[in-house]
């Protein structure tokens, strides 16, 4: 915080920047959070914080005070890679705010909305004496009553809406009877959110303060004296963990979840240093406090892996002291099979996990570093201020709570495609291979064997094209977002042609790939939407496309097909597709974008080496 | 803990709070004198006071405080 405030005396502002969001993804304690809250807000006044990113636009609703949280808020969404504009309503004016279609949450047109609830805003409880039937019939009731409002409030706005669930109340008047009875406070309560989490629609996400209040201790997340005094549904010492939550999920629902956990091994994964210790001298496995608490951490790390979450390893090591362990000891819960990046070596680490992002393929935004040396993450830090990096304890035993309670992994649903992931970056891994023994280029596209499978955008892939629209970074032209009813909106509406590619090749299924959209005007085709995942990259995807998309348009009386190429930061891979198919410049839009155009007459089908099946 | 070190330890709070590291209170002074000291901050002031001097303030004194004087008497009172 001192290097921070001396950066900004010397009008270091770039910098300055920089450690303000490195210092907010990891503040602790609220009186730093308000210290940098302060700084935000100066350093906001005297300079326009450096790049291009995206803007949230946050409408923050609620049954207590929100003023007190605006600042965090803004501060941690930004922390992620955003810009964020965030917008609080009077305490208790969130029905007014929802149903008045002039209000001012409606005419903020956010993209985002927190409805903060608390116990007090329960409409309804069940009376002592209700049986089990009453009683799930009245939470039915409040559930619905919520969700009714989320729905409300998306009608109005077409935003996603994110709703808190209900923490436990910390007394109990009817002592440990309130197990056996249903009309219980905190019995009802608990059935609540149940019936949210059950009903909730896609646009709802629910913020689970329950299990948040849970973890701190209720007594602690709840202070009754600001509560009387000043509505504030959590306390101050809870105040942090809130925000970073619902932060993260706002972070998730605009694509900054990150993908790959990079982790250091000795002293991160086990105890000891191979090199010097040897694999029997680590510690690892039952038997051993230390060795069960590195345990417990892979186990942890196995689990994200299951859910999704790539793995690295990035190790200052000899590569055959680091695969030891993994080759000899069964204790080791991770094994080598279970990392897409295997780098061990001598060379400093911010440039090993840079060729890790980019053998992915993903931003070094998306990458999480693990390493127990202080000295190692502050390297990381400064070379890569990206790259989001974990401030572990120097107990093994905190490691699973610090990486969970960072939240960097958010994610709003899991797709098939997510927990096949890291097969499919080792299948491109062998794919890699392959193409370094098959010398020319399009010899070895055709030894791929490459089968695609074309569809409209169909109900039961809503959800991984949703991902990939709003994940999709490199190749995608516009870059435009958008919810899953907006998706859907899109399925149904006639004027739209909407298309996704499915791809397999000899080494597997890559999934659903690619996904374009557009909508037809008299005998004009817009294309609004074109991305595809870089899994593929190289792979002649786009030609299939286009050969597909003239293919529709033709048969649709469509005699020009329109592009559009909006550049950010990240799209420079794609800034000659347009020309490279074919296409002829037609002029530039006022922010930046080109404009590109295609005459059907006259066009001759491309032959990329893949066949199209109905299904592989 | 005597007054004046209470003294001290309450202004380094206030210049904390406001952010203000040449700001003066006194004993007399209250909300109206100080610049951004609307009902948020004195939320965050007290917490901060909590914080600082290892106290808690009742429901009652949190609404009571009008002015530094009352806070250092409070304190004071609170230390013994």
């Amino acid at each position: 915080m001192q290097a921070l405030k001396a950066l900004i005396k010397s009008e270091d502002y770039e910098l300055a920047w920089q450690r303000l969001m490195t210092l907010a993804d990891s503040v602790g304690d609220y009186p730093s959070l308000t210290g940098l809250c302060r700084l935000r807000k100066k350093l906001g006044k005297i300079s326009q914080r450096p790049g291009l990113r995206r803007v949230v636009r946050l409408a923050v609703l609620g049954g207590a005070s929100t003023e007190l949280l605006e600042g965090p808020l803004q501060l941690f969404i930004e922390s992620q890679g955003l810009d964020a504009i965030v917008q609080c309503s009077e305490y208790n004016t969130f029905v007014q705010e929802i149903l008045d279609p002039a209000s001012d949450t409606v005419s903020f047109k956010p993209d985002v909305a927190l409805l903060m609830t608390t116990a007090a805003n329960i409409p309804r409880w069940p009376g002592l004496g209700d049986d089990l039937d009453g009683v799930n019939r009245t939470a039915v009731d409040v559930s619905d009553y919520w969700l009714d409002l989320c729905e409300r409030l998306h009608k109005q706005t077409n935003c996603e809406v994110i709703l808190d669930n209900f923490h436990a109340i910390p007394t109990r008047p009817l002592g440990n009877l309130a197990v056996k009875t249903p009309s219980e406070p905190n019995n009802f309560l608990a059935r609540v959110n149940l019936r949210l989490g059950e009903n909730a629609p896609a646009y709802v996400h629910v913020n689970d303060v329950a299990q948040l209040a849970c973890q701190y201790g209720v007594r602690n997340w709840f202070d009754a004296r600001f509560w009387f005094h000043a509505k504030q549904p959590v306390s101050f010492s809870c105040l942090i963990p809130y925000v970073r939550n619902t932060a993260r999920m706002i972070g998730a629902l605009l694509g900054c979840a990150a993908k790959c956990l990079v982790l250091d091994l000795d002293n991160t994964l086990w105890g000891g240093v191979v090199g010097d210790d040897g694999v029997e001298g680590i510690r690892i496995g039952d038997g051993d406090a230390v060795g069960e608490a590195f345990k417990a951490f892979q186990e942890y790390v196995l689990n994200l892996k299951q859910r999704g979450v790539m793995l690295a390893v990035c190790s200052k090591n000899d590569e055959v002291h680091a695969l030891g362990p993994f080759q000899e000891l069964s204790d080791m819960v991770l094994k080598r099979d279970d990392f897409v990046a295997f780098v061990a070596n001598w060379e400093p680490k911010p440039d090993n996990i840079a060729a890790i992002a980019a053998q992915l393929n993903i931003g070094l935004n998306a990458i999480v570093f693990v390493d127990d040396n202080p000295a190692e993450r502050e390297h990381v830090r400064q070379r890569l201020p990206e790259v989001r990096v974990v401030e572990l304890s120097d107990d093994p035993a905190d490691y699973p709570r610090i990486l969970d309670d960072a939240g960097y992994f958010e994610v709003m649903s899991i797709s098939a495609e997510d927990q096949a992931r890291t097969r499919q970056y080792q299948q491109n891994a062998a794919r890699v291979r392959l193409q370094e023994s098959a010398g020319d280029y399009q010899d070895y596209l055709k030894s791929l064997d490459q089968r695609a499978v074309i569809r409209p955008f169909e109900k039961n892939h809503l959800e991984r094209i949703t991902q990939l629209i709003n994940k999709s970074n490199q190749f995608n032209l516009t870059t435009l977002r958008l919810s899953r009813s907006q998706v859907e909106a899109m399925m149904t509406d006639e004027d739209y042609v909407t298309v996704c590619v499915r791809l397999a090749d000899r080494f597997g299924d890559n999934g659903l790939i690619s996904v374009v959209a557009g909508k037809q005007v008299d005998n004009v085709l817009h294309i609004e939407l074109w991305l595809m995942s870089c899994r593929v990259l190289k792979r002649n995807v786009e030609m299939l496309l286009l050969n597909h998309l003239v293919d529709i348009s033709s048969r649709r009386g469509v005699a020009n097909i329109q592009g559009i190429y909006r550049p950010t930061p990240k799209n420079g891979l794609v800034k000659r597709l347009y020309p490279t198919l074919g296409f002829q410049e037609a002029g530039d839009m006022p922010d930046g974008a080109k404009k590109y155009s295609l005459k059907l007459d006259g066009f001759s089908p491309l032959s990329p080496p893949i066949m199209v099946v109905d299904e592989y | 803990m005597n007054q004046d070190a209470i003294w001290d330890k309450l202004i380094e709070t206030f210049r904390d709070v406001f952010d203000e590291p040449e700001l003066v209170v006194r004993s007399e002074t209250t909300a109206k004198d100080v610049l951004d000291w609307d009902s948020l901050t004195h939320i965050q002031l007290l917490v901060a006071l909590e914080q600082a001097f290892d106290v808690r303030f009742n429901t009652g004194e949190v609404a009571g405080l009008a002015d530094v004087g009352a806070m250092i008497d409070l304190i004071d009172a609170k230390l013994k």
